[in-house]
């Protein structure tokens, strides 16, 4: 049991760095090589949406393949509900996602593991109630795992501190997000960014960092503000409650207590 | 095996897998061209196969979709006009007032001259956009993609069976939240702000839960969600399968990414990657035990439509590879886009689905009633 979840872990840590490549490949590629001259005409952004589609496939079942049972299950489904419902709920609303502020409450009470397989199906559900299936998914997904599970890895603490330190992290998350999913297609804008920030294959990491955080803050930082306030707001509000009854709930998912006969004395 | 082109089949609803391969292949095919009237015509292909092969009283997510691309070119014209682009003409349109900056925003400019060759540089990459979107609208609106979950391969079975778990749930967790927020307003709290959220999600997420609990005890009583035990050989090859294709994987993207690696570590090297960890899936697949229940065919029908989205992707992609004339227009100088008529031939063939593909049956009597 002990080397399937080695090579489990293995197979999840390749497929997490192939993932933050198809997100910062822009920063770290030499010029001069084959993905720069690929870059040139967008069929970079191309290789790795249909990389990351077939990758997160593999990943979802590493994670959940022979050792997710029915409750397990039954509660993801549930919980995953819930956010594609949130998200149902928002659209339409710019960046007031409150979908966050259950993917960082639930990854916390979950932990890491279980709560990035509920931010990459929380995602997903939303993508089929809204019939928003598109290129975006995959990449969509992998970044609501990372938020629930960076929930579900904090420092253990409780009471007040516990909620501080989540409303900061649902702040920052926040945020992030937004930082983290342009650059899956700020590559494929190519000649149309604007001056000074957009996309240059050949002109080094350095150059393109700055122009990257030119292009977040004219465009994307409006958007990822909101949402990172929100988020935090209802972490501060309604978090000691929420951690209270998952918790709960969790605890009362957990049947199969193991049996123990003691030896009468 | 051959499809029959003189007769129409007999109506029932296609494999969803098909029209997932006829779309995809439709924006593969669309997102290696800027000629706007290649684009054009792939939207209308998209909107004319939705027009004709729509199920009665599926959603119609194309709508939408084509509105957010037209949103897309509308802001891409916009954000050129305001902050310049990579693309500088020579026609120059005319001059917004142009804003003087901190030297440390280097490159950054906001108004200045507005060039012909830069707004129509924008309206094409946005058009590219417009186009991609209108594919995958089509596609949500010929196959709901919940139909495509039923044949995810059987090693996702679990995420699956949660996915459809979270589908069923979702509706009626909106009911819920609408009941408990109608209870508060009747006891006199207004229900709006940060706060009432706060209190509406508790009873709603412990009553989910609750419901899930029940859910878990009767599918255990039905035999759902069991783990299925597979020989030890089975399952160290399809391991072992999964960590050579990752590593061929990430083998593979660091020769894309570095200059100096031969090139045999680079995308041969990716595509075996991405072949052993797709065997990987269909393997551990072919030794899962459990059975589906009335699968769709896959028949004549189904082979047609996938590969007449797969011509049009397969013959842009080699002219993109090739750099046939029409497929990228000339844009310095600002001229009237060619019409190469070969793409323009593969493009159409990815409409014969909508005289060739069976009619869903409630659109087939439908259009009986009507006739």
């Amino acid at each position: 049991m002990s080397a399937s979840r080695g090579v489990r872990a293995g197979a999840m840590g390749l497929v997490m760095v192939v993932g933050v490549v198809a997100f910062t490949w822009p920063f770290l590629v030499t010029p001069g090589s084959e993905l720069s001259q690929l870059g040139h005409s967008g069929d970079a952004s191309l290789l790795f949406v249909l990389l990351m589609a077939l990758l997160g496939l593999v990943l979802l079942s590493e994670m959940s393949s022979g050792h997710l049972d029915a409750k397990g299950v039954a509660v993801l489904g549930v919980l995953a509900a819930a956010g594609g419902a949130l998200r149902v709920l928002s659209a339409g609303t710019a960046g007031l996602e409150p979908m966050f502020f259950l993917l960082v409450v639930a990854g916390r009470a979950l932990g890491a593991s279980k709560g990035f397989l509920l931010g990459a199906l929380a995602l997903l559900a939303s993508a089929f109630l809204t019939a928003g299936i598109g290129p975006w998914t995959p990449f969509q997904m992998l970044c609501c795992g990372w938020v629930a599970m960076g929930a579900g890895l904090l420092p253990r603490s409780s009471g007040w501190t516990e909620r501080l330190v989540l409303a900061v992290y649902g702040l920052v998350s926040g945020m992030v997000y937004g930082a983290v999913m342009n650059l899956w297609f700020w590559p494929f804008m190519g000649g149309t960014a604007p001056v000074g920030a957009g996309f240059v294959p050949d002109a080094g990491a350095a150059a393109n960092l700055h122009s990257y955080a030119v292009f977040y803050v004219l465009t994307s930082l409006a958007w990822d503000l909101p949402r990172g306030l929100l988020t935090a707001a209802l972490v501060l509000v309604a978090a000691g409650p929420m951690l209270r009854a998952l918790r709960r709930s969790l605890r009362q998912a957990r049947f199969d207590a193991p049996v123990r006969f003691a030896t009468p004395s | 095996m051959t499809p029959r082109l003189g007769s129409t089949p007999l109506p029932r609803l296609l494999h969803p897998a098909a029209w997932w391969a006829w779309g995809v292949g439709l924006a593969v095919a669309a997102s290696q061209t800027t000629n706007p009237l290649l684009l054009a015509l792939v939207v209308a292909v998209a909107a004319w196969v939705v027009l004709e092969r729509r199920e009665v009283g599926a959603t119609n997510p194309l709508v939408p979709f084509l509105l957010v691309g037209l949103f897309a070119i509308g802001l891409r014209v916009v954000m050129v006009g305001l902050l310049g682009g990579g693309v500088t003409g020579r026609v120059v349109l005319f001059r917004l007032p142009e804003v003087p900056l901190p030297a440390w925003t280097s490159g950054v400019r906001i108004g200045g001259a507005v060039t012909l060759e830069g707004l129509l540089a924008a309206l094409y990459e946005g058009l590219r956009l417009a186009a991609i979107l209108a594919c995958l609208g089509a596609v949500n609106a010929l196959a709901s993609p919940r139909r495509l979950l039923r044949y995810v391969p059987a090693t996702l079975y679990e995420v699956g069976t949660a996915v459809v778990v979270a589908l069923t749930f979702a509706p009626q967790m909106v009911d819920d939240a609408a009941r408990v927020r109608a209870a508060r307003r009747l006891r006199g709290h207004t229900g709006r702000g940060l706060r009432e959220i706060g209190r509406l999600a508790v009873p709603v997420l412990v009553g989910g839960l609750e419901r899930s609990l029940d859910l878990a005890a009767s599918m255990e009583a039905r035999g759902y969600g069991r783990v299925v035990r597979r020989s030890a050989a089975s399952t160290r090859f399809a391991a072992g399968l999964t960590l050579v294709g990752l590593l061929g994987v990430v083998v593979g993207l660091y020769g894309l990414l570095d200059a100096t690696s031969p090139a045999v570590l680079g995308l041969p090297m990716l595509v075996v990657g991405v072949l052993c960890a797709g065997a990987a899936l269909v393997v551990g697949a072919r030794r899962d035990p459990r059975t589906r229940y009335r699968r769709d065919p896959w028949a004549g029908p189904e082979w047609l439509v996938s590969l007449s989205g797969l011509v049009p992707a397969v013959v842009l992609t080699a002219g993109a590879v090739l750099s046939w004339p029409g497929l990228v227009p000339h844009q310095v100088p600002a001229g009237l886009p060619p019409v190469p008529l070969g793409m323009v031939a593969a493009i159409a063939v990815a409409a014969l689905p909508a005289v060739a593909a069976p009619v869903p049956p409630l659109l087939a009597r439908s259009r009986e009633a009507a006739a």
